[in-house]
């Protein structure tokens, strides 16, 4: 018996040209979608050379930032000598003919890797197949047992994920400890014990030395009530990573203006009374200083996208965008309670957990952090904190000191300057929790600092 | 995608295509063909810079002085339309060249 499993099979069966071209038009012709595709498929869930070939060329000026329109597929495939007779163009233009809406670019990119889950499954047939007629004295249960690997990747997992074995998960823990420890050792000559991070710095000493930073693939939510500082304390953080330390955020606001953004950064970088700037009430002094202040901005790492009408969904394709084109190492959602509720049903803490857990799921796919900024009730309280607690990694609360414990609290006097304010860590999972930091907010000039301890 | 959109979609991928047909069989030269192909893109696409292109519609190549209509296209073809003020730049150039056409007419 001889089985040409490839000549055996219908070719509607192994692949859906019509599903291929429309991907690639919807490409071309939407930027959501490109940023779906790009994301979700690889040239191999191509069965087409020449669809594969495109699909590489637009990933390629995705990458680079150049929008991947039919135009700029045209002058790339031209100058790639991809296009060297009126047959090519008439080929290309032949896909990007193929329209789709734009929202249904899922169920297209869908139907097109399961075409190539089942060329890789009649790969599958094929090897065992050949090994079988081949190897005829060989140990049956060491065959089935790698064709079952081989099946539950086809089957179970995405081409990406992996299971580590024991001897991947034991090779990875010393390596990590070993980088860990030479970090440490290193560290502790340079700096004279300075603890490492382990993620990015987050703005505060204190904070940094319990949590070893924002980590990659870490959910951090930090609740404020309305007016207690979360854009200020969001900004905050986007100084010391993006600022101080020259790595790429995202910055996602619902509400504020690119202006208002905008005129916050001079208040944080040049410590100038904000309302004195708003005014334009200022000496030609500080005017210098808060030009000087702008030119720390303009060479950080600080992507801003004020977005009104901001859903999970599209933070889910920003995120995608800013990670594949600018290599952010964290994204900030300022704040979840503005972003616009897809299904009216739902419950304001039905729609927040949704909402939390898709970004739980990004920042692990993504390997970047998140932290999504949420409002407390007036008691301090949080609607669904319990869920919310469960998804994420790290959980913050930023509140003032009370009038009567400013007062009373004589451990509050032992700082350089009181006070106003402390950072409450209610979860860590990497650490403690149940720990208040005292910090200092000038809410004038919208700074935060770690309180300066000077007693004992 | 609208209706709406289709159409304009598809008198984009038509033109495009035409164009980049015309410069793969010589009939337009590859600047001409990558220059031509910018332009679309920037008015339906982009739809950005109106001033370059409501310059540009002023312009009336092949009456009057050919001298200024090979100066105008030679600055044309050499404008990056990637970068905004490489347009900027070369479209107070390229007016002063058509409104000097222009008057050259009226006299």
């Amino acid at each position: 018996m001889n089985v040409n499993f490839q000549s055996a099979l219908p070719d509607e069966l192994l692949m859906d040209m019509e599903s291929e071209r429309r991907v690639l038009s919807s490409m071309l012709h939407s930027e959501d979608a490109c940023i779906e595709a790009y994301h979700c498929m690889q040239t191999t869930d191509f069965y087409a050379p020449k669809h594969a070939a495109i699909f590489d060329l637009l990933s390629s000026l995705f990458e680079r930032e150049i929008r991947p329109t039919y135009v700029e597929l045209l002058k790339e495939a031209h100058s790639l000598g991809m296009l060297n007779n009126p047959r090519d163009i008439e080929e290309v233009k032949y896909i990007a003919e193929h329209y789709i809406d734009d929202e249904n670019i899922k169920y297209w990119i869908k139907r097109v890797k399961d075409k190539a889950k089942i060329r890789r499954f009649v790969d599958f047939l094929k090897n065992n197949y050949q090994i079988l007629r081949e190897r005829q004295e060989q140990d049956i249960e060491q065959l089935l047992m790698n064709a079952e690997d081989h099946l539950t990747n086809l089957t179970a997992l995405e081409i990406d994920d992996k299971i580590d074995t024991p001897e991947d998960m034991a090779n990875l823990g010393y390596d990590e400890v070993e980088r860990r420890f030479l970090r440490y050792q290193e560290i502790q000559l340079k700096h004279k014990g300075v603890i490492p991070l382990d993620g990015l710095a987050t703005g505060f000493d204190n904070l940094d030395h319990i949590t070893l930073g924002y980590k990659a693939g870490d959910l951090i939510i930090l609740g404020a009530q309305t007016g207690h500082g979360k854009t200020a304390f969001a900004l905050h953080t986007a100084k010391s990573i993006a600022v101080n330390y020259g790595k790429n955020i995202l910055y996602l606001n619902t509400e504020m203006s690119r202006e208002q953004i905008a005129l916050r950064w001079a208040s944080i970088l040049s410590e100038i009374e904000h309302d004195r700037i708003r005014m334009g009430d200022i000496s030609q002094n500080e005017l210098s200083m808060i030009l000087n202040g702008y030119s720390k901005l303009r060479a950080s790492g600080f992507y801003s996208y004020p977005c009104p009408n901001l859903t999970p969904e599209k933070t889910i394709s920003i995120a995608r965008k800013f990670r594949a084109q600018k290599n952010i190492d964290m994204m900030i959602i300022d704040y979840v309670g503005r972003m616009e509720k897809q299904d009216p049903k739902l419950q304001e803490w039905q729609i927040l957990e949704q909402i939390i857990k898709t970004q739980k799921i990004l920042a692990q796919n993504l390997k970047i952090a998140v932290m999504v900024l949420v409002q407390l009730n007036p008691d301090g309280s949080l609607q669904g904190a319990k869920r919310m607690k469960n998804e994420c990694d790290l959980m913050l609360k930023l509140s003032p000191f009370s009038k009567e414990e400013l007062e009373e609290n004589e451990e509050l006097n032992k700082y350089a300057r009181k006070p106003n304010y402390y950072l409450y860590i209610e979860k860590n999972r990497d650490g403690r929790s149940g720990v208040r930091i005292p910090i200092n907010f000038d809410l004038q000039k919208q700074t935060m600092k770690d309180a300066e301890r000077v007693g004992n | 995608m609208g209706a709406g959109d289709e159409d304009i979609l598809r008198i984009y991928d038509e033109t495009a295509s035409l164009i980049a047909d015309l410069g793969i069989r010589g009939r337009i030269s590859i600047d001409e063909m990558k220059f031509l192909l910018d332009l679309l893109e920037l008015v339906l696409i982009k739809k950005d810079k109106r001033d370059f292109i409501n310059m540009l519609k002023h312009w009336n190549p092949g009456q009057g002085d050919e001298e200024i209509d090979q100066i105008i296209k030679a600055t044309l073809l050499n404008v990056d339309f990637k970068n905004s003020l490489s347009i900027e730049e070369n479209q107070d150039m390229i007016g002063e060249l058509i409104n000097e056409k222009l008057k050259d007419g009226v006299r």
